[in-house]
């Protein structure tokens, strides 16, 4: 239901980016998934398709890189990737990553956490070739 | 139907959003517009079944001859929790958030311009029962209340320290069933501050009401 939510706002991005360059269509979507975000991407994929639907971005490719979570321990100054587990729990609490050296929770997310939109491709005005 | 194999086909628009980003933009700004109208708002978090609705009522009660209140009730599908509340005498924003499993800055941007904000000084955000989710989405408060009740077992602030640390306020919850389900309430609340030590943490029975007066004086209300 996380998913659905992100997929609108995905949607939304991209049309209103789309309609500012004066786009006919939406060929391709790029994202980038932080593990962090507890996002499918599967899930996500299908609603955005969902949600497209009748827009200019209807039958976009949907492309997802998966970004692993990466972070800092501030006792011990360790830096490296964790492992977000595929709980379902963690829909209901929040995941607390731990360093895996000195089991500390004092962590700073250095990345992993983001949803981001990263580009579109689209034919269709502003063309100047 | 679109030749996705045509290889060369059209432009790429780099966008790089990243909307998590954009979420917390979006709540400042609904802080600020809180702030401009004088509004002060308290963000009501917890698992489904804590007690929410049961604390926002008991709080209204005591407050509304004080405070010119409004709610917001954020729940996924009903207007249940709406309909308890309004029945203390204060206006309720039903916000149906249509199987989000949470309440984000821009659903709570829409409600406040359904508001009549000059009339308004105390807020109560009910969020929807759900604690990932809200911690990755803040709505934009001045205060973030989070409710644990002793139902859900001893282990709540140690398991997960990223909530408690995102709160101002701990209210644990149905002390009356401590003994029962074998929670030892000083040491929930021991954990609280562990993990939070600048926190306020209030024992309560929302119910019953016993406590409530605590979680108004933490609320500096
Ligand atoms: N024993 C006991 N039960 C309580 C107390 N506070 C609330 N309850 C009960 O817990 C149940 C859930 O309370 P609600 O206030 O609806 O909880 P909520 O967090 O708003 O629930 P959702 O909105 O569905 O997530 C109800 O049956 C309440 O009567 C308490 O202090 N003691
Ligand atoms: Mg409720
Ligand atoms: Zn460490």
């Amino acid at each position: 239901m996380h998913d659905v939510t992100a997929a609108q706002r995905i949607a939304t991005t991209v049309l209103q980016a789309a309609r500012e360059q004066g786009a006919e269509r939406v060929e391709r979507i790029d994202l980038a998934l932080g593990a962090m975000t507890m996002l499918d991407p599967e899930s996500l994929a299908f609603w955005l398709e969902q949600i497209l639907r009748g827009t200019v971005a209807e039958g976009a490719e949907v492309e997802v890189e998966q970004l692993p979570l990466r972070v800092r321990c501030k006792d011990c100054a360790w830096e490296g990737e964790v492992e977000v587990p595929d709980d379902p729990i963690y829909h209901l609490m929040p995941f607390a990553p731990k360093c895996a050296v000195c089991g500390s929770d004092e962590i700073e997310v250095l990345g992993g956490d983001a949803c981001v939109v990263r580009r579109i491709r689209v034919t269709g005005a502003a063309e100047d070739d | 139907m679109a030749d996705t194999n045509a290889p060369d086909r059209g432009r790429d628009i780099v966008i790089d959003v990243d909307l998590s980003k954009r979420t917390s933009e979006l709540a400042d700004k609904n802080l600020a517009l809180l702030k401009a109208h004088g509004v002060r708002g308290i963000d009501v978090l917890g698992s489904v079944g804590s007690g929410k609705t049961t604390l926002i009522k008991q709080l209204v009660r005591r407050l509304k001859d004080r405070y010119a209140i409004a709610v917001i009730a954020g729940d996924i599908t009903t207007r249940i929790d709406a309909d308890r509340i309004e029945a203390e005498g204060v206006p309720v924003l039903q916000i149906q958030t249509g199987g989000a499993c949470h309440l984000d800055g821009e659903i709570v941007r829409r409600a406040l311009g359904r508001l009549d904000l000059d009339a308004i000084d105390l807020l109560i955000i009910e969020n929807v029962g759900n604690l990932i989710c809200p911690a990755a989405f803040p709505i934009g408060t001045q205060t973030r209340l989070l409710l644990l009740s002793v139902t859900e077992g001893p282990y709540m602030a140690v398991k997960h320290p990223v909530m408690v640390r995102q709160a101002d306020v701990a209210v644990i919850n149905k002390v009356d069933l401590a003994d029962a389900m074998e929670v030892d309430v000083t040491q929930l609340a021991d954990d609280v501050r562990s993990v939070h030590p600048q926190i306020k943490v209030v024992s309560i029975a929302a119910r019953s009401g016993e406590g409530i007066d605590g979680v108004i004086a933490a609320l500096e209300l």
